[in-house]
């Protein structure tokens, strides 16, 4: 029965070479010690799934019998020899599985965040799915395509707890260290329930949705998982079989989000010649000069057709209702302004502008603007020391928010197909890579203030935090002479409206207050 | 005044001008103090992705020049102290990348003539230990690679050099070098190298090691040299494909290169030099063709002879 876990065991030095997330110059993290359980998170709105019943999970042993017995003794057995990779495991999933998911996440997308390199008659290969480890590898982590991983893996990852934890509630079974005092609790235990193994369920879920987008990376996205149900069993948290009803849950619930993933539209999402060509004759034809790449030799727009990927909290015409009216038109007074004001800004930049240029910049290989906010809600989650479904749902919400606001960020960009400021002032230089789709509006603009909303409702205390490190995002992409001021502001007020329509959602999914 | 008669004094007795730099066999004598103005011209149109050569017309050619200020002191006849501090800027041909430009590193080195022996049938064979330090002037960035105008980081050397006159003037000259670089601070919150993704804004540096050959003819107040020179990192990541390069790479490269040295005929206290360096192969680099001019000046303080 736990032979799987044994098999784990030896891939956890490995692991530590292939897959490790450096924090240099950051205390030891404290272990993930939920002050509530949330007992009730079984009754969570579902968002994808149709409630916690659609999966079944069946009773688990009783803790008196032989079989559960014999876990508990090659629990004990297994600590009493524990190696320093075993206790390194230990101690980095501590951190909570779903930090670490995230983290592991970010890296992921910023392994990945790579354009293709030209070909040498100037065109562009495209990353290909079927052919992942090839150059170009597949994907490309650019911020469209990021958004929507992170919230495929953060929403799938929630979801599959909200499961777990209805069944871990239904059963009440509990850890192994509670029922026998002879089983070391090497992280802080807690009352939770252990059947099935939330780190377990974290671990199938995950695993089977990140092979899906990052297929590349299949090793060491298994290799991670297994370390994480190793560690749950190693600490005491969890039973072989707690453990194996976790994973297959897990991995039950997973097809229901590859699934919605195959079919939402990210396929298409690139266009074709024929396509990107109707963009610029469509801006002609409304009298504005037409968004060209800047990259040399020019480089097929990124993802043109993003804006009609699915949402979650958004319909289609909910997007179209949300998409922002036009920019200044190319010709007008307004815009020679606008791109006169980028010029100055970006011919005269202070160190402390550029600065904030580079923090910002998230370029390749970086996390992308959606990891950023990841990255900003981490520690967040970190101090509020809540469970791990609370945990994930607070990433749920945000990484929601973000690929909504790409979707319909991406929508006004190529519904209008607007030149950045160095397309009309080819003088003007940039400390930084100029993005390859059109200018309005801004993708940081948009992200930050769906991320900010989103944050700022589950974290009020941190609310002005989020509010400066958003308008300083927003501003970060004009002092770095890549966005005009109306494409920051716009973006800011469209990026708040689709951000709504997440912490609406949350306001009624029942976990601030019961529902009914 | 007085230093103007200082200075006739000591061009009617002083030894040559020559170049020097810290990885030659060059010592100058108690009390003078030499100084100059060194211009470089970088050129590369093609660079190493890792191992992969290429183009780049994000980029086109890249161009960086260099002023720098150069001091040499005379402590001690076995002791010199250098100062050299670059003004630096750069360009690409093309793309919407800006170039940057500012005050760089001050480098301060003290060079120490381990021993000497002369005789004379065979010449003189001299050792001698060079301790350096480097210091960015300015807080610009490193993050904007290859444009940015250096990499941001303090750094201490040690070099032993070797070098070998002949009577008639011929000289052999080798030099190696490690350096340690302390860790350099970006302006972001995380980066990924080296196939590591780092949740810090730190970004620990590989040391670097240096090998420089050199052989060449030193009479008179000419001075000309052929050398080969090697700088091998310790560490860091390979630029990945199509990717930008980062400031800690695993930065390798060989060049050849040659200068010339020789006095001006009627002012003996100045001196020009032109060199020439050419990358033969490198990592993470641009292979670069570089020419630099310099002109030397000699003070001489206390107007003693040199040896």
């Amino acid at each position: 029965m736990s032979k799987p876990w044994s098999l784990s065991r030896r891939f956890v030095a490995a692991t530590a070479v292939t897959l490790t997330i450096v924090w240099a110059g950051v205390s030891q993290e404290f272990p993930h010690a939920a002050t509530n359980n949330d007992a009730d998170a079984g009754t969570w709105q579902m968002i994808v799934l149709t409630g916690p019943t659609q999966f079944t999970v069946a009773p688990p042993a009783a803790v008196s019998s032989l079989d559960y017995q014999a876990e508990l003794a090659s629990i004990k057995s297994a600590q009493s020899r524990l190696t320093n990779d075993q206790r390194k495991a230990i101690e980095y999933w501590s951190k909570g599985g779903v930090l670490r998911w995230n983290e592991i996440l970010l890296e992921l997308v910023a392994r990945a965040d790579l354009p293709p390199a030209p070909n040498p008659d100037g065109t562009y290969p495209v990353p290909d799915a079927n052919n992942p480890f090839a150059d170009p590898q597949f994907p490309f982590g650019n911020p469209p395509y990021a958004a929507r991983a992170y919230s495929y893996v953060m929403v799938a990852q929630y979801e599959a707890l909200k499961v777990a934890w209805y069944y871990k509630y239904l059963y009440n079974r509990p850890s192994p260290s509670k029922v026998d005092g002879g089983v070391q609790a090497l992280i802080p235990s807690s009352d939770l329930p252990a059947y099935p193994s939330e780190d377990a369920v974290m671990s199938g879920v995950n695993a089977e949705i990140l092979k899906l987008l990052f297929p590349a990376f299949v090793e060491e996205i298994t290799l991670k998982a297994g370390e994480q149900r190793t560690a749950a069993l190693l600490s005491g948290k969890a039973t072989a079989s707690d453990i194996a009803a976790g994973v297959a849950l897990g991995r039950a619930v997973a097809p229901v989000f590859t699934a919605r993933a195959a079919g939402d539209g990210m396929g298409a999402a690139g266009g074709s010649p024929a396509l990107w060509q109707s963009l610029a004759d469509a801006a002609v034809a409304r009298g504005e000069i037409p968004w060209k790449s800047m990259d040399i030799p020019p480089r097929p727009p990124m993802l043109p057709l993003f804006s009609r990927v699915r949402g979650w909290m958004m319909t289609p015409d909910d997007f179209v209702k949300e998409r922002p009216g036009p920019p200044p038109t190319t010709s007008s007074g307004l815009m020679a302004k606008e791109l006169a004001e980028v010029r100055q800004s970006v011919d005269h930049l202070s160190r402390a502008q550029l600065a904030i240029v580079y923090k910002w910049a998230d370029g390749a290989s970086t996390p992308t603007p959606p990891g950023h906010w990841n990255f900003i809600a981490a520690p967040y989650i970190s101090a509020a020391q809540i469970s791990e479904v609370r945990a994930a749902r607070v990433l749920a919400l945000v990484d929601m928010a973000l690929h909504d606001a790409g979707v319909g960020c991406w929508d006004a960009k190529y519904f209008y197909f607007n030149p950045r400021p160095s397309q009309l002032d080819p003088g003007l230089k940039s400390p930084i890579a100029v993005p390859n789709f059109p200018s309005y509006t801004s993708g940081h603009s948009t992200f930050s203030a769906a991320g900010a909303a989103v944050l700022s409702y589950l974290f009020p205390t941190g609310a002005s935090y989020f509010d400066a490190q958003k308008e300083e995002a927003a501003i970060s992409r004009l002092y770095g002479g890549i966005h005009y001021r109306s494409d920051i502001e716009v973006g800011k007020d469209h990026g708040k409206r689709i951000g709504d329509y997440t912490v609406r959602f949350a306001q009624l999914d029942g976990a601030d207050r019961p529902l009914r | 005044m007085k230093i103007f008669t200082a200075f006739l004094f000591c061009t009617a007795l002083a030894a040559p001008l020559r170049a020097q730099t810290v990885d030659d066999g060059i010592m100058i004598a108690r009390h003078s103090l030499f100084t100059g103005a060194v211009y470089s011209h970088e050129r590369w149109d093609q660079y190493w992705e890792g191992a992969l050569k290429r183009v780049n017309g994000n980029i086109g050619t890249m161009t960086t020049q260099t002023n720098s200020w150069f001091a040499n002191y005379g402590v001690t006849n076995r002791l010199n102290v250098m100062a050299t501090i670059p003004y630096v800027w750069t360009r690409p041909s093309q793309g919407v990348l800006t170039g940057m430009g500012g005050l760089q590193d001050v480098t301060l080195a003290g060079k120490f003539r381990l021993l000497e022996t002369r005789t004379a049938t065979h010449g003189s064979l001299r050792a001698i230990a060079v301790a350096s330090a480097g210091l960015p002037l300015t807080n610009y960035t490193p993050d904007l690679q290859p444009l940015s105008i250096g990499l941001a980081s303090k750094r201490v050397s040690g070099r032993l050099t070797l070098n070998y006159q002949s009577n008639p003037g011929w000289f052999l000259n080798g030099s190696t070098a490690y350096t340690w670089r302390r860790h350099v601070t970006l302006d972001r919150p995380y980066y990924f190298t080296d196939d590591q993704f780092f949740l810090t804004d730190e970004v620990t540096m590989p040391g670097v090691a240096d090998y420089v050959a050199s052989a060449g003819y030193m009479k008179g107040g000419l001075m000309t040299a052929l050398s080969f020179s090697q700088q091998h990192t310790q560490g860091g990541g390979d630029i990945r494909r199509q990717d930008v390069p980062f400031v800690s790479n695993r930065m390798n490269f060989s060049k050849v290169g040659g200068m010339v040295m020789y006095p001006l005929p009627k002012l003996q206290y100045l001196a020009l030099q032109l060199a020439y360096a050419y990358t033969i192969d490198g990592r993470n680099v641009g292979q670069a063709t570089t020419f630099t001019t310099s002109v030397l000046y000699r003070y001489c303080l206390d107007g003693r002879p040199t040896p």
